[in-house]
């Protein structure tokens, strides 16, 4: 049907043609080859007596559902968790050449994971990568046909992940960790913090998080919370002061220079690259302990459990020597009111043993004198009676 | 068949929870002589898959020998010296009655016999060495210690065995069943096979009951065309959606021609026609009588082939059949000459020799040109004529010669669609004609799989006899005609067909296009015929040239076809002003919807951004 797709306007003088035939020639009767999509489409309309637009409906509503089974099926295939990540356009353009610069992880598009993928997952990150970046792929796509850097990027990065030495090497000088390490909390951020614990651990809890990795022993304790025991926080300062760790600086080794046949070169160089591991592992050494010194002189817990054993000898002090002293100064008060209690009394019954005794005198002095009156009076009732 | 069967690689289950996976279903192409198994890769494609042999298209043949049984392409090979035991072209008569089987046709292998037992059941005698019955078990008691030596096998026993066409059937089925199994490495769970649409339902149900016996489960009997249909119409994007379709199915047994009408993936048969006496097996008898006086003249050994008598004639015939198989591929494949060597064809001689494409068009033209009437007879049976096809598709291996379609293609107008101008045969295209019916069967196993869980009734719609398959269609082709003045052809104007003729109903069609409006003031709009179609033929004298001998009887002439149009009935017409006109032109979209019964709906809207315009309609009722 070869349809032109400009059509001319009617002309100006057109006039609508009469008498039209009532309908078109009749309709002739065929059998229909039950085969096709088109078919089933066709039968479907019948037997449920649609519409071509119902039809298109449903059809369109099946679609969706069949759409959102397969995003619930993430296309049947489990992806651990790996997930797309989006290129940067200067991931993009790196010079496999430059391998130990780029950032492996990032190339495969697994930088939420780090250290912590799996094999399984960096096989997978491989797969995907591979599949969207492949040099075949690509050739219909750009001009140029040699366009498979990136490729080489993602082999090199998936050569380096999967071997297992080549990784510890790569991940002891990752990129990323790098820069956190320069921004690790120093004792200058926490002034006049002191009393908020919960700044402390949350600077702190994610840097021990991510030195934890060296770990040769696992598993590694972590700073906790507030609240931990002594024998927490101490096992914890015990194992970070004791951290064996198999972080290394080969990844950052100068190449031997493999062309030269120079001998002493080749000599001079590995044992320049020897020093330096051996002074960047030093380095290392050194920062990890004065990190957990800080952390150490930081730690609120440290000063919470000085203080709270501080208050504890005192109170045993008190158990101990107070039953003298304070208990002592009572007895001596209450022994200094009760003498004081007695010379009153004392004093008292001195005071009314006094005064009765002149009472007694008094009364003796007054009964003397009324025996003496009386004996005056009976001697002169005896002398006037006589 | 060997003892002890290495453990089969496709008894895994399907895991149905990952949906990314194809299920495991097939299309067969069930062929008189040839088969071709599919299975489906992605959404939507179809491949034709190769069995253990390598073969794509493997024959259909079973042959005996001593204890082995040959299945497919090796039992061909067995024709030469052990004919008697070998069955080939047993596919056709699936559920006849021997009876109805016609003992005419010169049989090159196992005769057909009246079996045994089963009364008036086609069947096959063959010899088969059984092997003997193991000795006796030794019980633990009252028996000497045995020996450390092995017991020495006894001589198996050469027994006649009888096969019925339907367990040969099964046999090969089988066969098919486990090559794609091993191919998929999992359990079939269901198999489209095709039919050619002659076989009756008796034979059909036979077939049906073959392959369930052979652990088949039959989704759909498809009839070939069926199969042609779906494959053409869901691959293929440079190809419109109304078209008129020439199947050719040139088989090794026999010429099927049919002639379908498309409409946007619904098909119907308009006219079929089927020829015994053409087919591959006639192109071999001709190269190989080619060959054979080639190697006469060669050796002076006189061999007489096709038909042979003597019994060295006739071995020497086999051998020659064998190896043209050869030399017909290479022929199709490659442009150059094709070789065929036997060794020892005659008395101890060796042959070896070539034939170049056109040398076997030459030998073979009286075959194309067979196939060339059975297709103007069968275009004619339909009332149209060879200008009306719009596409031609070819089905079988000798449909892979190009001669053929250069002969064919004489007689159509130049913008038909073959797969050879497409250049889809070569090369597993999707027009080569020798996988094309078994992905068919492939992608429609796949539609019948997705719908499976719906509805068991819509299952039925598919299975023959299902009235759903009747339907009305248009006679005659309508659409838009655009008046101008002093236009060129009998329509007067510009014309653009909406509906063809021949569609099924009800249908919906739906245009858009451009229109110039000069003019801010003008109409723009159109009126709706029903159109006739025909073709005429002008014959145009040669030209002469000038040092010819003047001929006298000036019957040379040259026909030049033409398409033509004549107006039949005024339906109706549409206009409307233009809202939005952008650098004089605006864009229309008509839809015409035809019911069942005939009504004719009409709408014209304008294109609007983003939306269409008030819509002018019309009504046309049911005649």
């Amino acid at each position: 049907m070869a349809t032109p797709t400009v059509l001319p306007a009617l002309p100006q003088n057109w006039h609508e043609p009469t008498s039209p035939a009532r309908s078109i020639s009749p309709v002739v009767h065929r059998q229909l080859l039950p085969a096709g999509p088109a078919y089933l489409a066709h039968v479907q309309r019948a037997i449920n007596k649609l519409s071509f637009e119902e039809y298109d409906q449903q059809v369109e509503e099946e679609q969706k559902r069949l759409d959102a089974l397969q995003a619930d099926g993430l296309n049947g295939e489990d992806d651990l968790g790996v997930g797309d990540e989006e290129e940067s356009p200067e991931l993009l353009l790196l010079d496999p050449k430059e391998w130990k610069k780029q950032d492996h992880y990032q190339v495969l598009g697994l930088s939420h994971l780090r250290y912590k993928a799996t094999s399984e997952q960096i096989k997978i990150a491989h797969r995907k990568k591979v599949l969207k970046h492949h040099p075949d792929k690509k050739a219909g796509i750009s001009n140029s046909t040699n366009d498979d850097a990136f490729f080489k990027c993602i082999q090199k990065a998936f050569e380096v992940l999967t071997h297992s030495e080549k990784r510890r090497q790569f991940d002891s000088v990752d990129p990323y960790y790098l820069a956190l390490e320069e921004d690790t909390p120093t004792a200058s951020d926490f002034k006049g913090k002191d009393k908020d614990h919960d700044f402390f651990l949350k600077m702190m809890g994610p840097v021990f998080e991510r030195e934890a990795r060296f770990s040769k022993r696992t598993p590694v304790p972590m700073l906790g919370a507030y609240d931990d025991s002594k024998e927490t926080v101490e096992a914890f300062y015990d194992f970070w002061y004791n951290f064996d760790s198999w972080r290394s600086f080969e990844y950052l080794d100068k190449e031997v220079n493999e062309g030269s046949d120079s001998r002493d070169d080749k000599r001079y160089t590995e044992k320049k690259n020897k020093s330096e591991r051996a002074r960047r592992k030093k380095e290392d050494t050194v920062r990890l302990r004065s990190l957990v010194d800080m952390t150490l002189a930081l730690d609120p817990r440290i000063k919470r459990i000085k203080q709270e054993e501080k208050e504890a000898r005192e109170a045993k002090k008190k158990n101990k020597a107070g039953n003298t002293a304070a208990e002592l100064k009572a007895k001596a008060e209450e022994e200094k009111r009760r003498a004081e209690e007695e010379a009153k009394r004392k004093e008292e019954e001195e005071k009314t043993a006094r005064a009765e005794a002149k009472k007694a005198k008094a009364a003796a002095a007054n009964a003397a004198k009324k025996a003496r009156r009386a004996q005056r009076a009976a001697a002169e009732a005896a002398a006037e009676g006589s | 068949m060997a003892a002890k069967e290495p453990l089969p690689n496709g008894t895994a289950e399907i895991h149905s929870s990952v949906p990314s996976v194809m299920p495991p279903i097939v299309g067969i192409n069930f062929g008189n002589s040839y088969a071709s198994i599919a299975v489906l890769v992605k959404e939507g494609v179809a491949e034709c898959i190769a069995n253990e042999d390598g073969e794509r298209q493997i024959a259909c043949a079973i042959a005996f020998q001593g204890e082995e049984m040959y299945i497919g392409n090796p039992a061909k090979h067995q024709l030469v010296k052990n004919s008697q035991n070998t069955i080939t072209g047993f596919r056709n008569l699936l559920g006849k009655k021997f009876s109805e089987v016609s003992q005419a046709t010169l049989s090159v292998s196992a005769p057909v016999i009246q079996h045994p037992t089963f009364p008036d059941t086609p069947a096959y005698k063959v010899k088969v060495l059984q092997p003997a019955p193991s000795p006796l078990p030794a019980t633990a008691t009252n028996t000497p210690a045995a020996s450390r030596v092995a017991t020495p096998r006894s001589e198996p026993i050469e027994v006649e065995r009888f096969l019925t066409v339907s367990e040969v059937a099964t046999i090969f089925l089988g066969s098919l069943l486990k090559s794609a199994e091993d191919f998929l490495g999992h359990r079939v769970i269901g198999a489209v096979i095709s039919v050619p649409a002659w076989f009756d339902d008796v034979q059909r149900d036979t077939l049906t009951k073959a392959a369930e016996d052979a652990g088949i489960h039959v989704l759909q009997l498809l009839d070939d065309v069926g199969a042609v249909a779906v494959c053409t119409s869901t691959s293929t994007d440079d190809v419109p959606m109304d078209r008129t379709q020439l199947v050719v199915d040139l088989g090794a047994s026999s010429l099927e021609l049919s002639l379908l009408s498309i409409r946007e993936g619904l098909a119907h048969s308009l006219a079929t026609l089927s020829d015994d006496s053409v087919g591959g097996d006639e192109i071999d008898s001709k190269l190989i009588k080619y060959f054979a006086k080639e190697f006469t003249k060669k050796t002076k050994t006189p061999l007489t082939v096709a038909p042979a008598s003597d019994p060295q004639d006739k071995r020497a015939e086999a051998k020659l059949r064998l190896a043209v198989e050869h030399t017909k591929r290479t022929l199709s494949a490659s442009p150059g000459a094709a070789t065929c060597s036997v060794e020892s064809l005659k008395d101890g001689l060796d042959y070896t020799g070539s034939i170049n494409r056109l040398r076997f068009d030459l030998e073979v033209r009286s075959i194309y040109d067979k196939v060339c009437d059975n297709v103007k007879e069968l275009v004619a049976r339909a009332g149209m004529d060879l200008f009306d096809i719009d596409e031609v598709v070819y089905i079988g291996g000798s449909a892979c010669l190009p001669g053929l379609d250069e002969t064919l293609s004489q007689g159509f107008s130049e913008s038909v669609i073959t797969p050879f101008k497409a250049g889809t045969v070569v090369g597993g295209g999707v027009g080569d004609p020798t996988t094309i019916l078994a992905r068919g069967c492939a992608l429609q196993a796949q539609l019948l799989f997705t719908l499976s869980p719906q509805s068991p009734d819509l299952h039925n719609v598919f299975n023959r006899g299902s009235e759903l398959t009747s339907t009305t269609a248009t006679n005659r082709t309508i659409g838009l005609l655009v008046p101008q003045e002093g236009a060129e052809g009998s329509m007067g104007g510009v014309w653009m067909p909406l509906v063809l003729k021949e569609t099924p109903l009800p249908c919906r069609r739906t245009l858009s296009f451009e229109v110039d409006v000069a003019e801010s003031d003008l109409k723009v709009g159109f009126e709706v015929w029903e159109v006739k179609e025909g073709v005429k033929v002008d014959r145009l004298p040669l030209p002469k040239f000038e040092d010819e001998e003047p001929n006298d009887d000036d019957d040379e002439f040259e026909e030049v076809k033409q398409k033509t149009l004549s107006k039949e009935a005024y339906l109706s017409s549409l206009t409307l002003s233009p809202r939005r006109v952008v650098e004089g032109k605006t864009k229309l979209q008509v839809q015409v919807k035809v019911s069942s019964s005939g009504d004719v709906d009409l709408s014209l809207s304008e294109v609007l951004e983003g939306s269409f315009g008030e819509a002018v309609t019309a009504t046309i009722p049911a005649p």
